[in-house]
């Protein structure tokens, strides 16, 4: 037990940093996900059949495509055709554009929640198909659908993981414990460690996601 | 887009062996899913029917445990155990590993991958069986006791039967997200289809073709999505033909990757 908690105090200095780089790796690609998510939404129900098929092709492609695939082809891939991309660029942007494709079908399936009537009275009142999706339909959907939009978050948690041991070198919580466990061969103290910080943000998201229902979700 | 299309940037598909070298990398990776799948669903029901039984201690242990191994990332678990699984252990897995097993998937370091796979990914199919049997209404347990059929025997053939049928598509789409997941396994060196990728464009010059990382991992994505958009078109076949066959529609226990709807249970 002694040994568990020198690790810690020993390493902080390494694996704290590494806990606040998944932390911003996290913050920044949730918004990412949840802009282009969306979008992404919006189109899929847009009054056009090719805009409708142009969300369905993007959330079929970022759904069955591996994390892992698209940051080799946003980082190594692009920066051996010249685009100069930096690591937190392609990791953000992956990790993001990934989970985009997850919200838009959550989504999606919120707004299929909100009636039909309330689209119709909106427009009839005179509102325009994009205002009527801002000001009334996409708020309630949001609304639908926040118990799934929060195990998307804990799975993009846990998908942040890949970004780090993947080419990028992004120092995240779980490359830091790598570079330990490396240097010091304590394997099961130092993911230990890592496990810890790991839950705390799942565990940390279960509970604002439950929050945030509790406070603003409608039931249907 | 010049450089993404220029069909200079291409020849390395059609030269050489590069092609299939790569899709026999994805069948490793296949093969990998699938095994991984079926230990999964095997461990999964167990965990499933141990968090519904009656002892309490047993619940609550179970519990524990899907949760924990749920809420870890899953390279985080693959990584853990490639350094810490005792060399004996590997041992004993390449000496069980039977034969008609290819030979990247005899290696020590495999067992590595399919338990974490498999620890990972029963957890998550435990949860999704459970909301399928919870989803049923009470009454049927009830009926069976009243016939006077055992506990194994309900299960068997009433609650189960039914309750797996509802799990189908949340099951797919979690086959479909172990595919995926099976590429984090090139981590801890397994010869798939990444490490495979990664040899096409490092140094592979054949004829003095070079493989471009851009296209090479566009191509192996490609792969991933026609083989996973092929599974989820499976279960919808899967779906209708059940309900062509059975004259009901199957209400569904929805799971998007690895979350599960328990939310419409609890």
């Amino acid at each position: 037990m002694g040994t568990l908690f020198e690790v810690l105090t020993e390493h902080f200095d390494e694996l704290g940093p590494g806990f606040w780089v998944t932390v911003r790796l996290v913050g920044a690609s949730f918004a990412i996900a949840l802009v282009v998510g969306t979008l992404v939404a919006a189109l899929r129900i847009a009054p056009s059949k090719w805009l409708q098929r142009l969300g369905g092709m993007y959330v079929e492609t970022f759904r069955n495509i591996p994390l892992l695939v698209l940051l080799f082809i946003s980082y190594a891939g692009l920066r051996r055709a010249g685009v100069p991309i930096n690591n937190w660029v392609a990791g953000i942007g992956s990790l993001g554009l990934y989970t985009a494709a997850y919200v838009a079908e959550v989504l999606r399936s919120g707004v299929f929640a909100v009636s039909k009537g309330q689209v119709e009275a909106g427009l009839s009142l005179g509102f325009s198909h994009p205002d009527v999706l801002r000001r009334i339909v996409l708020p309630q959907a949001f609304r639908t659908v926040i118990a799934p939009l929060g195990s998307i978050t804990i799975a993009m948690i846990k998908n942040s993981a890949i970004v780090g041991v993947s080419l990028l070198t992004l120092p995240d919580l779980l490359k830091e414990a790598r570079i330990v466990q490396a240097r010091t061969f304590q394997t099961t103290e130092t993911f230990f460690w890592a496990a810890v910080g790991y839950l705390l943000l799942t565990a940390g998201a279960t509970i604002a996601f439950r929050l945030l229902e509790r406070r603003f979700a409608i039931r249907r | 887009m010049g450089y993404l299309f220029d069909p200079a940037n291409w020849e390395w598909l059609f030269t050489g062996n590069n092609a299939r070298f790569i899709l026999e990398g994805l069948l490793v990776n296949i093969q990998i899913a699938l095994i991984a799948m079926a230990f999964s669903l095997a461990a999964g029901l167990g965990l499933a029917l141990a968090r519904l039984s009656r002892m309490r201690w047993l619940v609550f242990v179970t519990g524990l445990w899907i949760d924990l191994w749920r809420n870890l990332p899953l390279i985080f678990v693959i990584l853990y155990l490639a350094l810490a699984l005792p060399e004996p252990w590997r041992d004993a897995y390449e000496d069980a590993a039977p034969d008609l097993l290819p030979d990247v998937l005899q290696t020590g370091r495999v067992f590595a991958a399919l338990l974490a796979l498999t620890l990972y990914n029963s957890a998550v199919l435990a949860e999704i069986m459970r909301a399928g049997i919870q989803s049923l209404d009470r009454g049927q347990h009830d009926a069976a006791a009243a016939l006077g059929l055992s506990y194994w025997q309900r299960m068997r053939l009433v609650i189960l039967p039914q309750g797996l049928r509802r799990m189908v598509p949340a099951t797919v789409s979690q086959l479909i997200t172990l595919h995926k997941d099976t590429t984090l396994v090139s981590i801890i060196a397994i010869q798939e289809v990444m490490r495979h990728g990664r040899i096409v464009t490092g140094f592979n010059f054949f004829g003095g073709v070079q493989a471009p990382v851009l296209q090479v991992f566009i191509f192996i994505g490609l792969l991933f999505i026609i083989t996973n958009l092929g599974l989820s078109r499976l279960s919808r076949r899967l779906e209708i033909r059940e309900q062509q066959r059975s004259g009901t529609t199957v209400k569904p226990i929805s799971g998007l990757e690895d979350q599960v709807a328990t939310a419409q249970t609890r």
